[in-house]
């Protein structure tokens, strides 16, 4: 019952994450546009490159699929609202969007097309910029809760959330998440305007459609996690738990796509040189100052 | 007890078969993802086994571990697509009985080592990563250490040979 509520929760959420993406690139809020668009994609040819390798081309959108989806069972939008409680949650979050990396590589190579390759391999280099500030931030909120569980981590935020109590880790977080997602400003491996779509370039029809909605659920439950790490998951006063989960992941992921909108696209070697001389050492000083925080504070 | 076992068995031969396609595949991109699956075949093992935390960490590591190393072999490799026909296999013979004397050394310590008794039940999946903490943070931290810091020398010395030289010619 949980499994089908979150899948149509992803499916809800993820169509709306497509409207607001919409209304911050065009400007016009439409409901019905991306069902337009999805029906559009459908409609079209799904071409073949030539001499492609067939396997990762087709493998990759789903890949991209299925890591959002298994990062969303360890979720929980509810106290009982969620796939499955594994006493690992936390890391297992991490675990399954790795493979966001090896399904953009797939992507990348795949297709036997320049643009997409280079798409591919600099989102290779992107990880390596964002992926400790993934887990160094993540690290210092399971050193507040003292377990993996998600459910745990989001009690532990009763008396203070985790925005108040760690901003530092959450701004890092927060800005690791639109790189993984790789929405702009980190938008390197699709790169519109340079690299003419890099890993979507030859993608087109259905495989594109299954490609997009990877990506829209990949930040529908980015969005989550960082209302479950950081912003007290389903607390809230007056409304039942799942609304307010809702409500915390719709307006951060409004967040996630107008921040993007604002900026120029970072370079990739400023991007790795800022993540590791600045994003690295503030996520150690985060470690320390919640260790002090835990282990001094009652 | 037979579902767990099914899995078990199921992950391993998916393990070995992966293993296999590293090396009839041309493609180092495919050589590498292959080697990739192998190692989360592996990581599924462990899940299978009920150790929970390690599985995971298992999963989670060797994505980005075989991802860098498809880049690397991509780059060093003079047909790395495999589309060519180029040979790229050398010291067939050596590889041969290199390979058939770690099997055979594997299976060695397998069978003739004595593992201790085993664990009637394994402790629930929190307690295990409670576990896992106080023994890296307690009689293992000393090895712990002295791998980091091991790895860390290797990783600022492989840097700093790397870097061309910049003495007198601006970067």
């Amino acid at each position: 019952m949980n499994l089908i509520l979150i899948i149509a929760l992803l499916a809800v959420g993820s169509y709306l994450v497509a409207v607001i993406e919409n209304w911050t690139i065009k400007g016009k809020f439409r409901l019905a546009a991306p069902a337009m668009a999805a029906m559009a994609m459908l409609g079209r040819e799904s071409v073949l490159s030539h001499k492609p390798d067939r396997l990762f081309f087709e493998t990759a959108p789903v890949l991209l699929l299925l890591s959002a989806l298994l990062a969303i069972a360890t979720i929980p939008f509810a106290p009982d609202l969620i796939i499955t409680d594994l006493a690992t949650g936390a890391l297992f979050i991490n675990a399954a969007l790795v493979y966001v990396l090896v399904a953009l590589l797939m992507a990348g190579w795949g297709p036997n097309g320049a643009y997409a390759m280079i798409g591919g391999w600099r989102f290779l280099g992107q990880l390596m910029a964002y992926a400790m500030l993934v887990v160094m931030p993540i690290t210092a909120v399971v050193m507040r809760s003292e377990s993996l569980l998600t459910t745990q981590i989001v009690m532990s935020q009763d008396d203070l959330w985790n925005i108040a109590y760690q901003p530092l880790g959450f701004a890092l977080f927060f800005i690791a998440s639109l790189a993984l997602c790789f929405l702009p400003p980190f938008d390197l491996p699709i790169a519109k305007g340079e690299l003419a779509g890099g890993v979507e370039a030859e993608y087109s029809g259905v495989r594109l459609a299954v490609f997009r909605l990877g990506r829209l659920m990949l930040i529908f439950t980015l969005a989550a996690a960082i209302v479950v790490f950081y912003l007290g998951g389903w607390s809230g006063p007056f409304l039942p738990p799942l609304a307010w989960t809702i409500i915390k992941t719709m307006t951060v992921a409004v967040v996630m796509l107008l921040a993007g909108q604002l900026m120029p696209r970072i370079r990739e070697a400023h991007l790795l040189s800022w993540g590791w001389k600045i994003g690295i050492p503030l996520a150690l000083i985060n470690i320390l100052i919640v260790g002090f925080l835990v282990l001094m504070v009652p | 007890m037979t579902a767990q076992m099914f899995f078990i068995g199921f992950f391993g031969i998916s393990a070995i078969w992966f293993g296999v396609v590293v090396f009839r595949t041309f493609s180092m991109v495919r050589s590498a993802l292959a080697l990739l699956f192998s190692q989360t075949a592996l990581g599924a093992m462990f899940l299978a086994m009920q150790a929970e935390f390690l599985g995971v960490l298992q999963i989670m590591m060797m994505a980005t571990e075989m991802s860098i190393m498809a880049i690397f072999m991509v780059m060093f490799m003079m047909d790395p697509g495999g589309m060519g026909t180029m040979d790229m296999t050398h010291q067939k013979r050596l590889s041969l009985w290199a390979g058939f004397v770690s099997f055979v050394g594997g299976v060695a310590i397998a069978v003739f080592v004595d593992w201790g008794p085993i664990a009637a039940i394994a402790p629930d999946a929190a307690q295990q990563t409670i576990d896992l903490g106080l023994e890296i943070l307690g009689r293992s931290m000393l090895i712990f250490e002295m791998a980091g810091l091991t790895i860390l020398t290797a990783m600022i010395a492989a840097t700093a040979i790397s870097i061309p030289e910049l003495k007198g010619k601006q970067q």
